[in-house]
Parts: structure tokens; sequence; C-alpha cells
């Protein structure tokens, strides 16, 4: 009995997908509907795992047929499947972009298999069992999203990608030597057992310095306070399509470690330490996130800025601990995806309009009166919910993350966040004043008669709708029955078949 | 003896690697990056190297002998692919960027600086 094979189809499709997109290289058009079909494909296997997760419990395949401890295992619990959930949800949208995307680099044929092993390396990241698979498939994702940056049309481009994987590379290094360390004292690399070591009590010596190691690396993903510089350029310089992604789900991997060290791996007294660490790097991640996307000159830039100061409300989330604030926190980072990968595509869509594909504020001020009238209130409707304006989804992850503060009595920073909120609806509206609402200046008048087309963005933003009204309660129950299952790491240790003693 | 001359080993190149990485040439950064993950890879694989001296074939195994760790030596071919794939991309990137900028120094390559 190997295991549930929806796991290894939400990981296989996009892998198949980026060969047989690879085999198409003479068509881009035929390369194109590869890629949207490789993604819908996916994201009805991880829809499929959401759902058996949520009827049977934790789903587990054994590559190979090996079982663990020893082999690899692909697990999916209620945690993991939500957010593989949400990066196939994303890269439809993505996909969907690319699909009508007037870049130039679109059309190199390397393109197209990159975006797919970026989310084979995504997918692998969230439902791997085992940490030596976690590395592999972030370095997976690191190299295909640097190739792609570096071929990018920004002319910058290929100096962001130096400067990111000789920084993530350092990351990666380190996120192996402390798996290194792990293995050379637990004498395994399966999480599940790992966990069941560390919480019969005992304490092996190089423990705490690989959960460290463990926890920079991490943070480098996601870009938090120390190891943040080369975040803003970054996701600046890559083509849209792709920076839509980076600031939304792929970010998200270092979240979601970051969540699965202090529920899974380190409970106890050194969570407590992590978490108190966690929340001062996310408040000063808030503080200078939202100051740096203020005085910005680039839409797409204070859209990076802002990235890193949501990536600190969801630390700060976790560092609360408890399940009110983790409850906060995982809905926090499940919505922050949809709208931000939204609002880049919306700035991606507006700089196809211009000459040179800039989101710069001075070769778009006033271009709003030129463009699609949609266009307008779509970004304005983003960036409201990026705020947590109420009949938007940034309302009810604030709401829950409020909620998480409250019930932990930390007034600082929960002060500190509700402020920040305030900046975020500043620079956001800011942001589409000066592209929508002002005249156009005599540089700015030039355009382009087409553009990049708005159906992806579109439908994110339905999303972010239906999630703020509709489906708002659904979705905060099932963000609690996952924090709830989080929180007991036995049904995880159980789920993948190594219960009391095994 | 051999389990201390493996961990200087290992240090020496640590150290030698990240002095690489930090300078200014970044060929010689992509080098120091090659170095600092041989280093790693031979951490890996001195976790699980003294054990047992015998290789670990299922006849020692049989025979009772302490073999080594045969579980690292796995883990790390694939390290050294994944180290070698991002290696030569680093390489790629530097190639561009010397064609694109008339120079490998990190000093010179600041256009991103507004």
């Amino acid at each position: 009995m190997t295991g549930n094979a929806l796991l290894l189809g939400a990981l296989a499709t996009p892998l198949i997908g980026a060969i047989l997109a690879l085999l198409a290289a003479r068509s881009n058009h035929r390369q194109r509907l590869i890629g949207v079909a490789t993604g819908a494909i996916a994201w009805l296997f991880s829809a499929g795992l959401l759902a058996q997760v949520h009827e049977y419990g934790v789903q587990t395949y054994a590559l190979g047929g090996w079982q663990p401890p020893y082999g690899i295992v692909l697990v999916a619990d209620a945690f993991g499947a939500l957010f593989a959930f949400m990066v196939t949800t994303i890269m439809v949208a993505g996909l969907l972009y690319t699909y009508h995307c007037n870049d130039k680099c679109m059309t190199y044929p390397a393109f197209l298999p990159l975006f797919l092993l970026m989310e084979v390396g995504l997918v692998g990241a969230m439902l791997t069992g085992d940490l030596f698979t976690l590395f592999v498939s972030m370095e997976l994702m690191v190299l295909a999203s640097v190739s792609l940056t570096a071929i990018s049309d920004d002319q910058f481009g290929l100096e962001a990608a130096l400067k990111y994987i000789l920084i993530s590379s350092m990351g990666t290094l380190f996120l192996l030597l402390g798996i290194a360390a792990m293995y050379a004292t637990f004498g395994t690399l399966n999480m599940a057992d790992i966990a069941q070591t560390l919480q019969s009590g005992e304490r092996p010596f190089l423990a705490p310095a690989a959960a460290l190691m463990l926890l920079c690396a991490f943070l480098l993903k996601s870009a938090v306070f120390p190891f943040h510089f080369w975040q803003p350029d970054f996701h600046t310089t890559a083509p849209t399509p792709l920076s839509a992604m980076l600031s939304s789900i792929v970010v998200k991997v270092g979240v979601y470690g970051i969540f699965r060290l202090v529920t899974l791996l380190f409970v106890g007294e050194e969570a407590d330490s992590l978490e108190r660490l966690l929340s001062v790097l996310g408040v000063i991640g808030i503080v200078f996130g939202s100051l740096g996307a203020l005085r910005t000159y680039n839409a797409k830039r204070m859209l990076a800025y802002s990235t890193f100061a949501q990536i600190g409300f969801i630390l700060v989330g976790i560092g609360w601990g408890g399940t009110v604030a983790l409850v906060g926190a995982l809905v926090y980072a499940f919505n922050h995806a949809f709208i931000k990968s939204a609002l880049l595509m919306l700035m991606g869509v507006v700089a196809s309009y211009t000459k040179i594909k800039t989101a710069d504020f001075a070769y778009v001020h006033g271009l709003g009166k030129r463009l699609p009238p949609l266009l307008g209130w779509l970004v304005l409707l983003g960036g409201l919910s990026l705020a947590g304006v109420p009949p938007l989804n940034g309302f009810i992850s604030k709401l829950a993350l409020i909620r998480g503060g409250v019930d932990n009595g930390d007034w600082v920073n929960l002060i500190i966040v509700v402020a920040a909120g305030i900046l975020t609806l500043m620079y956001m509206i800011r942001a589409w004043q000066q592209i929508f609402q002002q005249a156009p200046l005599p540089s700015t008048a030039e355009t382009k008669p087409t553009g990049d087309s708005i159906i992806a963005p579109f439908l994110l933003i339905t999303i972010c709708l239906l999630l703020g009204t509709v489906f708002a309660e659904p979705l905060l129950q099932l963000a609690g029955e996952t924090v709830r299952q989080m929180l007991d790491p036995q049904i995880y240790i159980a789920g993948v078949g190594l219960g009391n003693g095994g | 003896m051999t389990e201390f001359m493996f961990a200087l080993a290992i240090g020496i190149l640590f150290g030698i690697g990240v002095f690489q990485l930090l300078r200014r040439d970044l060929i010689k950064a992509a080098i120091g990056f090659a170095i600092l993950f041989s280093a790693i890879n031979l951490f890996f694989v001195a976790a699980g190297a003294f054990e047992g001296e015998a290789p670990p074939y299922l006849s020692n195994v049989l025979a009772g002998r302490a073999t080594s760790d045969p579980l690292v030596q796995a883990l790390i071919l694939t390290a050294i692919v994944v180290s070698f794939g991002s290696f030569s991309l680093v390489l790629g990137i530097v190639n561009i960027i010397s064609k694109r900028y008339d120079t490998v120094d990190s000093n010179d390559v600041t256009n991103l600086k507004h």
C-alpha cells in the first residue's frame, strides 16, 4: 500500500506539463495552452486532496513503496493541503496571465517550462514529509525563479537575479547544513519521526543549532527583516506573471516552514523563544515595510515593500501563538496570496500599456484615463482589500489577526498592527490616485493601444470578494480546524504511520 | 584521528568558501560558492561515515561488520546535483553580466541603486 495517488498527481502534473511544454518549444501558443491546462489539472488534484484530507484525515504517499521513516514520503495534512491548494489556485491565475501576456520574455521557449518547474518546487515543498525533499523543492523553486528573472524584459532583472541567487544560495547552504545537523543528531530526516523524538523530551546536542539554521533559511525565503534587502529589487524586476507568484506564494514557502517549525518540530520551550524572536522581526517588518512602501517611486516596488510588511503581520500572528492568533496568521497568509497576486498583475497590466513596460510613477502618472475603466475599479478594490476594508477578504484576515492579539493581550504590537493598516490604506490610495485620478503629464501621454489581458486579476479580485463575503465563514472554519490539527503534532505523526513507539 | 582531520578539512573549506564568496570579483564569489557547497557535502558525509569502516554492501551487513551509513551518501548525490545546477546558473549569470557591464567587479554592477 503506497497511499493516496492524488498527492503524486498534484506534484507530477506540473512536472509532466513542464516536459510537454519543452517538447512543444516550437509553438509558443501551444506552450501557453499546455501551461493553462497543466495548472487547471494540478488545481483539480489539490482541491481533491484538500477535500479528502478533511474527509479522511492525513493522506500519505510513500514514494517507490518505501515506507516511512526509511523512505521518502509525501504527506498532506490539513495545513499542507490548504497551502498546496492556495499555491495551485494562484498558479492557475498566473498561467492564465501568461496566456495573454505580451512580454518579450514570454516568447522564449524556456519560459513556460521554468514557470511550471517553479510550481513543482512550490507544491513539493508544501506536500513533502521529508526535510531533504523540502530542500530540493526549495532549491528547484529558487533556480527556476532566478532564471526567469534573469531573462526579464526589465533591464535590471539580471542584476537582481545575481543578487538573489548569491543570497538565496547562502540560505540554501545553511538549510542544508541544518538538515545535516538534524541527520547527525536524529539519524532521520522524516519530519514526523524527528517530531516524535523531540516530543519525548530528548534534546540532542545539535538540535537547537539546527532549529536556528532552518529558521534562518525560512526567514530568508520569506524576506523577513535581516534578510529582506534583496526582495524589492527581485520582485520589481521579475516579469509580471512571475512577480505576482513571487510576492504571493513563493514567500509563503518560508511562512510554511516557520509554521512547521513552531507547531510540529520544536513545540515547547524552543517554540516560545522562536515565537518571541518572530514577533520582534515581524514588527520591524511591518513598520519598515509600510514606510518603505510609502516612499517608493514604482508601483510594483511599492507592492514588494508591502509584501515585506504583510509577512510581518503573519509573523506577529505566529509570534503571539495560541489557537486564535494562529488562525489569524493562517487566514492572513491565505488571503494575502490572493490580494497581492491580483494587485501585482493589475500593476503589470498598467505597466504593459507604457512604452517601456515600467510601473514607475513618473511613467504611469495619469495613465488611467486611457485604460479600460474596469482596471481602475479593480485596483481600488484590491487596495482596499489589502488595507482591510470590510466587504473584502483583507478585512476578514485583519479581524482574525486582531482577535488573536486581543486574546493574547499584547497591546503594543496590536496598536502597531492596526496603525500599519492605515499606512497600507495611505499608500494604496496614493498609488490609485496617481494612476487613475490625475490628468496625464506630457511625459506620460504616450500609451500603447493594447496591453495584457485583465482576465486573471479580475478572477482573483472576484475570489477576494467571495472570500470576504460568502466564503468568509467557511474559510474561518477551515482555518480553525486546520490549526486545531496543527497544534496536536500527534495527528501528523500518527498520520504518517509512526504512532506510539512505532 | 581521521575524524579530527575530517572536521579540520571541513572547517578550512568552509572558511575559504565564505571568504571567497565575500570577494568583490563575481567569478571568485561563484567559485567560493562551489567550495562552500563541497564543505557542506563533506559535513553531510561525516554525519554517517564513522559508525563503521566497511562499505555498506549487503554481504558486509550479513557478515555482521559495522558498515558506514549508506543514506547520507545517497543524499549527497542529490545535493551534488543541486549544487552543480546552482553553480552553473551563477556562472551563466556572471557570464552575461560580464558581457553587459564589461566588468565582473561587483562594485561596478550597481545599476539597481537609484
